[in-house]
């Protein structure tokens, strides 16, 4: 097995760089058939597979490619397509080779296979066709640490894969980051937030030979972990302040996201982090926060028109579960077998609807009820008053009780009376009712309702009735009394299932490093990117899943302590300057021959922004709230009678992930920085570069109000010359000094004031701030 | 460096790419990402094909679009599909083969009865080529010789929501790039001043059922997020954030400019990353764009005549006829795709008030927006797209009162026209049934108008693909035929 993912490097390799150099394995095994086996299948899936491939409707001449068995059987026509070992008999060289008539890929499918393309084919054929399964779906194995020759540079096991994978290439590390430019990553990476001047003098000043390990530790504990960690997982489960259809009604699902955030930050581990969001509610006695964890089942969006049809949408929920599941915990296109075969990947339409057949039970509508106040559009609800909310609606119970008593004994005479008293009674508890924060969560409807694959995926026309299972190309998971979702949760943590391993670690990596191993996230099956370093994807993988201490390296799904072996590592603690020698070689640095330069998340710009403005308030958590936001937006979009209605003093300096999220207009400054919509799983954002970027950091008022209190802090903090007040600011934006030519830039603007008197040095200070703040440095990590 | 951040022209070989970026033409990196930023002003000037790579798949016969999306779905019975045999037949019911097992809403499928209910408006034929058109549409009768009138599309949808996601994105549920972002994205920008996909929304004047619209309705889905639809709004910042805060001046911020400039650069001699000046340009963009805009916004230097053609609202900032004048502007400045929005097309009750209120506010400025275009040479290579999500229902939704009604929702056929770039003038494409309730001649799916209106622009909609998920992805999704019979 640990050759086999060696071998996959060997694939990569040829990718990555022109001057290829051919990985022999760690343990020198030369290229050999497995490499031959992933190129060849590799080329099939891309090519061949949708019309001869598992979608047993697409499928032509009768004829399988992805399966070893069935690509050498004789077809219908006669003839075979693969003969192992004779590749002059094999039909599909003799297609793929033609100039006309019958040839393959037919005209219009695409180009012809090229030579080298026909030439891998060949040798492939020539070794009697070797398959192998796809990497991501092979048990998970631990990879032996690779020996490498300039061990001296190795932190943690991670650093001996990927150096390995540097003396393989001719290439050394970067050298290490200065210590300002390690504490502003590390801190942004771990908290959201930049560090104070304070913190970065003390960290750079402190010689001791763990200060890097305990600042990472006092990051970790720092409750803006928890925060900064819920935002990755906000836009995976698709969690949002409205319904998204339509008029898009409030919901209120804020408590499950501080559920979120207390996870985190209470290092719940991974698997019980599953378990909770997708079973919750079937665990044994389930405590109020499981029940709330189950939120998470009902993010997706949530129609409240009055015309649909409540099947058809309930079907759309159930499938945006699966897909959910899918993206998040498999890394597969699960939602492509919805109304065929996958094409690709060894998932059927039956598989998929087993999955589906989980999640089909809840005790739910398709349709919200529009009429009803928009927190109790959609049972199945969990009401989560404060003790004090708690014993004041009891106590309005009570009243309602004794107003129905007397009602019941009245006199005609007081009748009048002691009805108006019940109906006034009734109208204080249901309105005292909608004061407490209510929650959509999942419960399970007494029997299950029955499951039918969907002939084209459509609600209206079920087929085959089917049983909830898991899918045949992964192993089955631990014997389940009911195959419910919490079986499926089981599966999923139970570590001979390889996939969520996998695909959580890559995510972690990708939040670190700004590009997962695997650099297509949300898909690891067989159009997905190979991981640029198998065996390190592997390794942490099998760290993380398996218990505690096991081999050294086990992590038992500690999500902390994984975050902290990757942060402790020399490959994070590299420089991230471009290399100029690497340009050409490795333009993305799949090589990880120095650290990524990312330009931060939506979210981060502006809590950046904030926190060195010394503006950011530090309430964690509570319902959403709304900051500054363009007049007349949603009048002009969102239902009649929609507006935003700017909250508060207290509301405008909240860290971004705690502002109002409108799926029909999400804040214009979130999707200016390339934040989702939020109506569908997503575990990858784009990093554009625009004007409306510009325009935003320029003009908009959060950073107006930033520039401004920036600038008076720096005047009445930062000491008596400019230029000492020039250096506060940077320590503050940037974590650094200025270097002479920068501070000679600014001091040189300083001398011409924008406007005379003593208000024009306050504007030119503003000016400098602005200036600062929209550094290009400054929406960075270095 | 981000896989987004990367300067289009650096050429690097198609080895390294990875799958999204694979995406558009078979992985050649000049066809990459089309940015509306990079253009050099050679790359401008001489126009299409020029913008980065391979350019269109073939010749087009349109560079930009505009495109009249009517929100809440106009009746094409009391507009453009005239069916003069149904006047007799007033509050008879409608046979029950015609309606089949059609698919109703909510709203009516209660209902017990499906009475008729004949348009209230007098069709004429107009022009030389004789298309039928209501008298609610005087201003556009007069110009049926340039319109394309289709009035056999078709769509799944029977809900506003999933069906203007389908009609803008090709799908029914949220997710996929829209129309105008894929544009953005095969063919990229023709200017390097403005946006190269604008939306500009308006309400309607009369008091009406205007259904809500959806940021994803511009949106770029997978696509990298700069292809979204930049909004154009009236006011002050007709886009957002675009005025200098109080107190700060032009010459402030080119100050600041400056100064970013510089220190960009020379914090990049540490970093060395290239696309540091990727974010010095965009900043220039954007300082360009604080004049271009509100020059562009700004009316008052247009003519008389311009107002007296485009009607009395065109004076009226926010209005469909103050939009199609920014329309014409922005076709003017080249920018690529021009989606307007005009809401309130909702007509459940009410069908004599509010089509004529509808009709007022758009009849007029769209006739003007044509003459205008054809008098500036622009007609010939811009697309023009009226039409809504789906159609109304012949019959009343509800009783028929007082000769009074609405029409339900109606996704088996509905009407649309085109007109301009490659489009053939004088025209009437398909027919429905005597009830205008089923095609009866030459269907057009939505995925055919898609990929009928991309071929327009010279882009094959089968090769117009972005990889992610394992899968391309088209705005066609896997279907999709020319319309022959609509083109030139």
């Amino acid at each position: 097995m640990r050759t086999a993912i060696g071998h996959g490097a060997v694939a990569l390799t040829l990718v990555v760089g022109a001057a290829a150099v051919v990985w022999a394995g760690p343990q020198g095994s030369p290229q050999g058939t497995s490499a031959l086996a992933e190129g060849a299948q590799a080329l099939l899936a891309r090519r061949c597979v949708s019309c001869h491939g598992p979608d047993s409707v697409a499928r032509r001449a009768g004829l399988r490619l992805d399966r070893r068995d069935l690509a050498i059987s004789r077809l219908p026509s006669g003839r075979t397509a693969i003969q192992p070992g004779k590749p002059a008999e094999s039909e599909l060289l003799k297609r793929v080779s033609l100039k006309a008539t019958g040839v393959m890929p037919p005209h219009g499918a695409g180009k012809p296979l090229d030579p080298n393309e026909q030439r891998l084919l060949r040798n492939w054929i020539s070794a009697g066709a070797p398959y192998q399964p796809h990497w991501s779906l092979r048990p998970l194995s631990r990879p032996v640490l690779p020996r490498v020759r300039a061990g001296g540079w190795s932190r943690t096991p991670e650093d001996r894969f990927v150096l390995a994978r540097l003396e393989q290439e001719k290439l050394s590390p970067s050298p290490p980051a200065d210590r300002a430019t390690l504490i502003r990553r590390v801190t942004l990476d771990l908290t959201g937030l930049p560090p104070t001047p304070a913190e970065v003098k003390d960290f750079a000043s402190d010689v001791s030979s763990d200060a890097y390990e305990r600042l990472v530790d006092r990051l970790l504990a720092s409750p803006r972990f928890g925060e900064r960690m819920a935002v990755d997982w906000l836009d995976a489960a698709r969690y949002a302040d409205t319904n998204g259809f339509q008029v898009d009604r409030d919901r209120e699902m804020w408590p499950w996201r501080d559920w979120v955030i207390r996870s985190f930050n209470s290092n719940l581990p991974f698997d019980e982090f599953t378990v909770q969001q997708l079973a919750g509610d079937l665990l044994p006695s389930p405590t109020l926060d499981q029940r709330i964890a189950t939120g998470f089942l009902r993010n997706h969006m949530l129609n409240e028109e009055g015309g649909i049809i409540p099947e058809e949408f309930l079907v759309e929920y159930v499938a945006d579960r699966v897909e959910t599941l899918g993206t998040i915990w498999l890394g597969m296109t699960v939602g492509c077998a919805r109304c065929h075969d996958h094409k690709y990947d060894p998932l059927t339409q039956k598989e998929y609807y087993r999955l589906f057949a989980y999640f089909n039970s809840a005790n739910e509508k398709g349709i919200g009820n529009y009429g009803a106040p928009p927190k109790l559009s959609a049972p199945p609800l969990l009401q989560l008053p404060t003790d004090e909310q708690r014993a004041r609606f009891e106590r309005l119970k009570l009243k309602v009780a004794s107003a129905e008593k007397s009602a019941a004994m009245a006199a005609a005479a007081q009748k009048a009376e002691v009805d108006k008293r019940l109906a006034d009674a009734l109208k204080e508890l249901s309105n005292y009712e909608l004061t407490i924060p209510t929650i959509m969560v999942m419960e399970e409807l007494p029997a299950p309702r029955p499951t039918h694959i969907l002939t084209r995926g459509q609600y209206d026309r079920p087929g085959e009735a089917v049983t909830p299972g898991t899918p045949e190309c992964l192993p089955m998971g631990p014997p389940a009394v009911t195959q419910n979702r919490l079986a499926l949760a089981r599966w999923l943590t139970d570590r001979r299932n390889p996939l969520p391993a996998r695909v959580a670690v890559n995510r972690f990596w990708q939040m670190l490093f700004g590009e997962g191993l695997v650099r297509t996230p949300d898909d690891f099956g067989i159009q997905g990117e190979r991981p640029t370093h198998p065996e390190l994807l592997e390794h942490l993988a099998w760290s993380f899943s398996a218990p505690k201490g096991e081999g050294g390296v086990g992590l038992g799904w500690d999500v902390k302590a994984l975050l902290k072996r990757l942060v402790l590592s020399a490959t994070y603690r590299q420089s991230s300057a471009y290399r100029p020698e690497l340009q050409d070689r490795d333009p993305e640095n799949r090589l990880l021959a120095r650290m990524s330069r990312v330009r931060l998340p939506a979210e981060m710009i502006r809590d950046n922004a904030l926190a060195v403005a010394g503006l950011l308030k530090d309430q964690i958590g509570g319902p959403s709230v709304k900051p500054y936001h363009p007049p007349g937006l949603y009048e002009q979009v969102a239902a009649t009678n929609t507006t935003y209605t700017q909250g508060g003093a207290e509301e405008l300096y909240r860290r971004s992930m705690y502002t109002y999220w409108r799926r029909s207009v999400p804040h214009p400054a979130m999707l200016a920085f390339d934040a989702g919509f939020r109506e569908k799983c997503s575990v990858r954002r784009s990093r554009t570069s625009t004007p409306l970027q510009a325009l935003n950091l320029m003009n908009d008022p959060t950073y107006v109000d930033a520039a401004k209190a920036l600038a008076r802090r720096v005047r009445e903090e930062g000491g008596p010359t400019d230029a000492e007040r020039i250096t506060f600011a940077f320590r503050l934006v940037l974590a650094r000094e200025p270097s002479a030519a920068e501070a000679a830039v600014l001091l040189r603007r300083l001398r011409t004031a924008p406007r005379p008197g003593p208000e024009g040095s306050a504007a030119a200070w503003e000016r400098l701030a602005a200036t600062l703040l929209n550094l290009d440095e400054t929406i960075h990590r270095e | 460096m981000s896989v987004d951040d990367r300067p289009i022209n650096r050429s690097q070989p198609a080895s390294v790419d990875s799958p999204q970026r694979r995406a558009f033409l078979s992985g050649s990196a000049g066809a990459l990402a089309l940015r509306w930023l990079f253009q050099s002003d050679e790359a401008v000037a001489s126009g299409i094909g020029s913008s980065g790579g391979e350019g269109p798949h073939a010749a087009p016969k349109a560079k930009r679009v505009i495109y009249l999306f009517q929100a809440g779905a106009p009746s094409q019975v009391d507009t453009f599909d005239a069916k003069p045999g149904l006047a007799a037949r007033l509050g008879e019911e409608i046979p029950s083969s015609v309606r089949g097992e059609q698919r109703l809403t909510g709203m009516t499928s209660g209902q017990k009865s499906f009475p008729i209910a004949p348009s209230p408006f007098k069709f004429d034929r107009c022009g030389s080529s004789g298309a039928w058109l209501s008298e609610t549409l005087p201003h556009l009768r007069k110009h049926a010789d340039r319109m394309c009138i289709v009035r056999s599309v078709f769509t799944e949808a029977i809900n506003h929501d999933p069906a203007t996601t389908l009609m803008q994105t090709g799908h029914q549920l949220a997710g996929r790039p829209s129309f105008g972002s894929w544009l953005s994205y095969g063919l990229g920008s023709l200017n390097r001043n403005l946006p190269s996909f604008v939306v500009l929304i308006s309400r309607p004047s009369g008091k009406t059922n205007a259904q809500p619209l959806h940021e994803r309705m511009w949106g770029s889905g997978f696509l990298p997020s700069e292809h979204q639809g930049v909004r154009f709004s009236p006011g002050r910042d007709p886009v957002l954030y675009l005025s200098n805060p109080d107190g700060v001046s032009a010459a402030d911020r080119r100050a600041m400019l400056d100064d970013l400039g510089v220190l960009n650069r020379e914090r990049g001699k540490t970093h060395r990353d290239p696309a540091v000046e990727s974010r010095i340009a965009q900043y220039e963009l954007a300082f360009r764009m604080q004049s271009s805009v509100p020059e562009l916004a700004d009316l008052s230097r247009e003519p008389q005549s311009t107002f007296d053609r485009y009607g009395p609202e065109s004076r009226k900032p926010g209005t469909f006829a103050a939009n199609c004048v920014l329309a014409r502007r922005l076709a003017e400045r080249d920018v690529r795709f021009i989606q307007l929005y005009h809401r309130g097309w909702d007509q459940h009750t009410d069908i004599r008030g509010g089509i004529p209120s509808q009709c007022y506010d758009t009849d007029q400025p769209s006739a003007a927006l044509l003459a205008d275009l054809e008098e500036r040479g622009l007609l010939e290579d811009t697309l023009v797209v009226w039409g809504g999500e789906f159609g109304r229902t012949v019959f009343s939704q509800g009783k028929i009162e007082s000769g009074n009604f609405g029409r339900d929702h109606h996704p088996r056929c509905f009407s649309i026209w085109l007109a301009g770039g490659g489009v053939r003038p004088g025209v009437t494409y398909g027919e429905t049934d005597d009830f205008s309730y089923n095609i009866v001649k030459d269907p057009v799916h939505v995925h055919d108008l898609h990929a009928t209106l991309l071929h327009l622009l010279g882009l094959d909609h089968k090769r117009l693909t972005f990889r992610t998920q394992g899968r391309d992805y088209r705005l066609t999704d896997v279907s999709g035929e020319l319309v022959t019979g609509l083109m030139s």
